[in-house]
């Protein structure tokens, strides 16, 4: 009984999405759909073809970044609300060394880009770490601020000196082909990103579960004291989660700009930050989780955007469906609590009984 | 002797308490007489703070039933029953320390004045009350300046001045000095003359024989004995609370002193200053020598630089001035990490809060200070293999009840987490222990453990600094005791010579110039 | 002229910052962080929105704003405050919901417009006599009802927290919710009330922005500014009075930075202008002691504990 119980327990998180998907079914029939055609349709978009399953992949390749930017943070219970900054400024750095660089052949391009992403995605993270550590400043704000910051930088830049050469619009030249990202199945989105995604979050596991540094970054995220206590310099470690964390929310940059979009453009992906926070808490601020939730927000995306094109529900249902899947996931949080700890007390109570009866 | 219904300001029927993991009260009776007072004892975790914060309305019971005044009533809350006339005095003070006496009065003073905070009233009343009680305090004074005897009054100004008849005290005395706890004691008198009750929560013996008219033993969460206090002693008192034979360890510990062979000073502080968190000399100008082989006792009311000397120690915090000299090296300005590789150990107070991390697993905990040391990590990775085998050694070797090593610390229980931090520090204190606090919310069992664990590293040669408010702890184990009181030691005894009387005036500063 | 102008702009940009800093304030006195704020702004723009163009009413537009911000109030505040989960991971989930609700709920009453809707924003009300005190008089007494009201509600706040009862029973909620519970008043319904307090202010000052000011609503609409708000509970110290005083300045930021972009004023290029505000609190956030944070803000109330 107790084994199957427990089994029930760890699924939560998969009910907890059917329930933010019929949430967002009852708001369908508010403009007179029908959620089941709807879900059905998406499900059918969303798996029709190897361009779109490919898709799927590619579009939960910077998804799984920005998410572990966020749960990576949340280990050590510090909020980096900026991904979606530490993201553009990877972006420009990505899309900088791509229009600079561009004589360089393609692996040594590619290097570049990617390594100078990380690079600045990571300092600009840093920033807000090394802000906490000297001032205690509330990095929750300060985060959240970097990016409205980065987001003035990048359209300045954009309409200033990487403006595309016919001066039209706000966004910069395509990149060359020696800075696009090899396609891992042919004629479909899906790039060799995704691998690099999938072993960036192998290397957050690693870290966090395998090494010495993981080590003071879990102890500082559950109890602070203790680990000063304990000789861990909390400043330190403030300051290099946050370089870590925006590093890979830059590294999504890389993704975006050398792998998708071969371009950048203003206001682009403007969501990607949030939704790597809904990721990271669908799936627990750990790297699997991550993975899949960032897998899962990609076929609603891919499936979505589909069906949007093709009935008249807008483009926002699909933001809709991520948020009340994240606020179901929350409840359920709850909910499992409050089974385990009720299980608790009745155990208790037949373990009295019995040895009263004795 | 029969008890006339009427007689009975409070009475508990049958009480059932469950929390998760644990039944906090079982099966209770309970009978508290107008003009009496009644002692709570049992150890830690028997089940009395449960019982009253049941009594007072904090927690419903799961079974059972409370008559006030010979009336069957229903508590659902604190309001409810200071509206029977019942108070409560929480071991933790229930003070806002950012506001005045006044503001913390009124908050609970409860609906009648709604809205308006009729404050020269209550200032009135606040000092009408420290007349007839002597709880004098000043009504405008902000609760946390106040120092921690005064805060008590204030605690105690809130209930009487809801009308309370019947006041529950938990764990008051934990805070005063020997003094302060006379004073208390008269209070408690006055009040039971006024034909008031008392229930008195504590784990002391011996003030229990001081105070109480009647004992009430609670064990495991169930009574397990009644006594007046003309037929009671400490021993049986003790073996009711524990329900076996207790051994008495100060004879053991006079015994074990031959055989212990003193090394030459380890530990040389001179003159320290170091800052407290409100910026002042939380310890000023502070010296003191630990040899080798000894146990160093600091007695004190809390709050006198105990705790910041400790932090200086073990390098939490800044040492202004003044110098610190382990073995021929200076510790000043030295981190925490450096000063673990310099064979400092240290058990601290609160070691759910500092000692541990409670999410973490128990072979996590045991490396908390060592993980990056070569012995489990090789160029920034752990060796779980390593650290497991080290684990599975000490959990055979102390002892340490816990399904496996990599069960969470948090579910433990609070003896055997302690047990961790033990043999952690014991593994890393090559010169000098530092136990601040090492027997708090444990039962007598495990404390008793501590203090062998403690002994044993003086047998060995180590020195050790124990830092307590329990001076029966600090008497029975040390070597030395200096007492300290505002940031400095005022006197150092030798056992032999320890003189209870003359350490209680320490405590508050009393020197004999003074006297 | 032009300074008379930029003060006007400025405090009327500082009214919803004001209300909603100090909704903020009440609510972590009680020691809740209201994070949903940015969302509940922009459905209170919504709501507020919607309402008058249905109605033709500005006065039904706030009043719905307030009901939508107390609605969604009450999801955050049953989630935080009675089922004890981390405010900020509930409140973001919010923040995220919010944006693709308000636009789909928008398309579900309008459709696709051809051409942008718009209503009349809140007149100018100009206060006979003080109106004409020379610069101040005419920067600060020619405002809207809002921000007259705005004023009043930090006087109030002001009073409330300090001189009353309820207001002790608040600061004392967020400073050692153990007495409080001691006291024999519920810490959960305090809180949960003043969560729904702080929602509801919270729509009406999101609805500032569509139907007080600018008369239309977009997307980002409120761009952050929900945020400044509740940095300015922060940086105000938790004191109405405080909080007055950093939306003034923000609101001066705001009014400046736009007013230096429609003067053409080349020098600073225009999108580090808009980044004024934020820069603003960057630099703030950093280097302002909290004196005065509740000691258990944030931190969920678990009763029955061992």
């Amino acid at each position: 009984m107790k084994h199957n119980r427990r089994l029930w327990l760890s699924l939560f998180p998969l009910y907890s999405v059917f329930l933010g998907l019929a949430l967002s079914g009852i708001m369908m029939l508010f403009l007179g759909q029908n959620p089941l055609v709807v879900y059905k349709e998406l499900v059918i978009f969303a798996f029709r073809d190897i361009y779109n399953i490919a898709d799927i992949f590619a579009k939960a390749t910077p998804l799984i970044l920005t998410g572990l930017a966020f749960g990576f943070a949340f280990r050590s219970t510090l909020f980096n609300i900026g991904a979606q900054g530490q993201f553009y400024i990877g972006c420009l750095a990505a899309v900088s060394c791509s229009l600079f660089f561009q004589v360089l052949p393609l692996p040594i391009l590619l290097l570049i880009c990617c390594v100078a992403s990380m690079l600045a995605g990571g300092l600009w993270g840093s920033f807000v770490g090394y802000a906490k550590a000297r001032f205690n400043a509330n990095e929750f704000l300060l985060s959240m601020m970097s990016t409205y910051v980065a987001v003035a930088i990048m359209n300045y830049l954009i309409r200033g000196p990487l403006i595309e050469t016919k001066g039209e619009y706000p966004q910069t030249d395509v990149i060359v082909e020696n800075a696009w990202i090899p396609q891992l199945i042919p004629h479909t989105r899906l790039h060799w990103g995704f691998i690099l995604a999938l072993l960036v979050a192998f290397f957050a596991y690693f870290i966090l579960w395998k090494t010495t540094l993981g080590f003071k970054i879990r102890a500082v995220g559950m109890n602070r004291d203790g680990a000063r206590y304990a000789g861990i310099n909390e400043k330190k470690v403030f300051v290099t989660v946050f370089f870590i964390s925006g590093a890979f929310a830059g590294l999504a940059g890389f993704m975006e700009v050398n792998g998708i979009q071969h371009m950048l453009v203003q206001g682009f992906n403007p969501f990607i930050g949030a939704e790597g926070i809904g990721i990271a808490i669908l799936g627990n601020a750990h790297p699997l989780g991550i993975v899949l939730s960032a897998l899962l927000f990609g076929a609603l995306k891919v499936g979505g955007n589909l069906v949007v094109q093709t009935s008249p529900i807008p483009s926002s249902i699909i933001g809709i469906m991520e948020g009340f899947v994240m606020l179901s996931v929350i409840v359920s949080y709850f909910i499992r609590e409050r089974i385990i700890v009720a299980s608790e007390k009745k155990r208790l109570r037949e373990e009295e009984r019995r040895e009263e009866s004795q | 002797m029969p008890i006339k219904e009427t007689d009975l300001a409070v009475e508990l029927i049958g009480i059932t308490k469950y929390f998760p993991g644990t039944i906090a009260n079982h099966d209770v009776y309970l009978k508290i007489k107008k003009g009496e007072v009644v002692a709570l004892l049992g150890e830690n975790g028997a089940g009395k703070s449960t019982l009253m914060k049941i009594l007072y309305g904090m927690y419903q019971p799961d079974s059972g039933s409370i008559k006030v005044n010979g009336k069957d009533v229903k508590i659902r809350s604190p309001q409810d029953a200071m509206a029977l006339g019942i108070g409560m005095i929480h071991q933790h003070f229930t003070l806002v320390p950012v506001h005045t006496v006044v503001e913390n009065v009124l908050l609970g003073a409860g609906a009648e004045d709604k809205g308006r905070a009729s404050v020269s009233e209550a200032v009135k009343e606040i000092e009408r009350m420290g007349k007839a009680y002597d709880l004098e305090v000043d009504p405008f004074a902000f609760v946390r300046q106040l120092a921690v005897g005064m805060q008590q009054r204030v605690e105690i100004l809130k209930a009487l001045y809801r009308g309370a008849q019947t006041l529950i005290m938990d764990e008051p005395t934990a805070v005063l000095t020997p003094q302060n706890t006379e004073r208390l004691f008269s209070f408690i008198r006055d009040f039971r003359e006024a034909g008031h009750s008392v229930i008195f929560i504590t784990h002391k013996l011996n003030e229990v024989l001081d105070i109480a008219d009647r004992i009430v033993v609670l064990r495991s969460g169930n009574v397990v004995g009644e006594l007046l206090r003309s037929e009671a002693s400490e021993r049986e008192l003790a073996q009711m609370m524990v329900g076996r034979e207790v051994a008495d360890l100060s004879s053991e510990v006079k015994a074990q002193e031959k055989d212990v062979h003193k090394k030459e000073s380890i530990l040389r502080v001179e003159n320290i200053k170091v800052k407290g968190d409100r910026g002042h000399w939380a310890v000023d100008s502070l010296s003191m020598n630990i040899d080798g082989g000894e146990i160093f006792g600091i007695a004190g009311v809390s709050g006198n630089g105990q705790e910041e000397l400790a932090e200086a120690l073990c390098g939490l915090r800044a040492v202004s001035e003044g110098q610190i000299i382990l073995r021929d090296n200076s510790l000043v300005g030295k981190s925490v990490h450096d000063l673990i590789h310099e064979g400092i150990g240290y058990i601290p107070a609160d070691r759910h809060r500092e000692g541990l991390v409670l999410d973490m697993s128990v072979e996590e905990n045991l490396i908390l200070k060592r993980f990056s040391s070569s012995e489990f990590a090789s160029r920034g990775v752990l060796s779980e293999k390593n650290i497991q085998l080290y684990a599975q050694k000490i959990i055979e070797d102390y002892a340490i009840k816990t399904p496996s090593s990599v069960t969470k610390a948090k579910a433990l229980s609070g003896g055997n987490q302690q047990k961790i931090v033990i043999a952690r520090e014991l593994g890393i204190a090559s010169s000098l222990l530092v136990a601040v606090q090492p027997t708090r919310g444990l039962d007598l069992g495990a404390a008793d453990y501590v203090h062998r664990a403690l002994l044993n590293v003086r047998n060995e040669g180590q020195a050790v600094l124990l830092i307590s408010t329990e001076l029966s702890e600090v008497l029975t184990l040390s070597d030395r005791i200096g007492v300290m009181y505002r940031g400095r030691i005022l006197k150092v005894f030798r056992r032999e010579e320890a003189d209870i009387e003359e350490i209680g005036l320490l405590m508050v500063g009393v020197t004999h110039d003074e006297t | 002229m032009i300074l008379v102008g930029l003060l006007a702009r400025a405090i009327q940009m500082s009214t919803p910052l004001m209300v909603g800093a100090l909704a903020e304030v009440f609510v972590e006195r009680t020691g809740v962080m209201n994070i949903a704020i940015e969302g509940i702004f922009l459905m209170g723009a919504w709501a507020g929105f919607v309402g008058t163009y249905l109605s033709g009413s500005l006065i039904v537009g706030f009043l719905s704003a307030a009901v939508v911000g107390l609605f969604v109030g009450s999801f955050y505040g049953i989630l935080t405050v009675y089922l004890k989960q981390h405010q900020i991971v509930t409140g973001t989930a919010i923040n995220i919901l919010a944006p693709g609700l308000a636009l789909y709920l928008y398309r579900v009453f309008f459709g696709v417009p051809l051409l942008p809707l718009t209503v009349e924003p809140l007149p100018v009300f100009a206060i006979p006599v003080l109106s004409h005190i020379p610069i101040i008089g005419e920067a600060l007494f020619r405002q809207n009802i809002m921000t007259y009201a705005a004023f009043i509600f930090v006087g109030i706040g002001y009073w409330i927290l300090f001189k009353t009862r309820t207001g002790l029973i608040l600061r004392s909620t967020g400073a050692n919710p153990e007495a409080v519970d001691a006291a024999g008043i519920n810490v959960e319904k305090i809180r949960f009330k003043a969560v729904l307090f702080s929602s509801a202010m919270n729509g009406l000052a999101g609805a500032f922005y569509s139907i007080g000011f600018l008369g239309l609503f977009t997307e980002d609409i409120i761009g952050g500014r929900g945020w400044i708000a509740f940095a300015i509970c922060f940086l105000g110290n938790w004191n109405p009075l405080g909080a007055m005083i950093g939306a003034l300045v923000f609101g001066l930021a705001d009014a400046t930075s736009i007013a230096i972009q429609t003067s053409g004023f080349r020098l600073i290029p225009n999108e580090f202008l808009i980044a004024i505000p934020y820069i603003l609190t960057i630099i703030a956030t950093i280097s302002r002691k909290q004196f005065n944070v509740p000691a258990f803000l944030g931190i969920p109330y678990i009763k029955e504990r061992r």
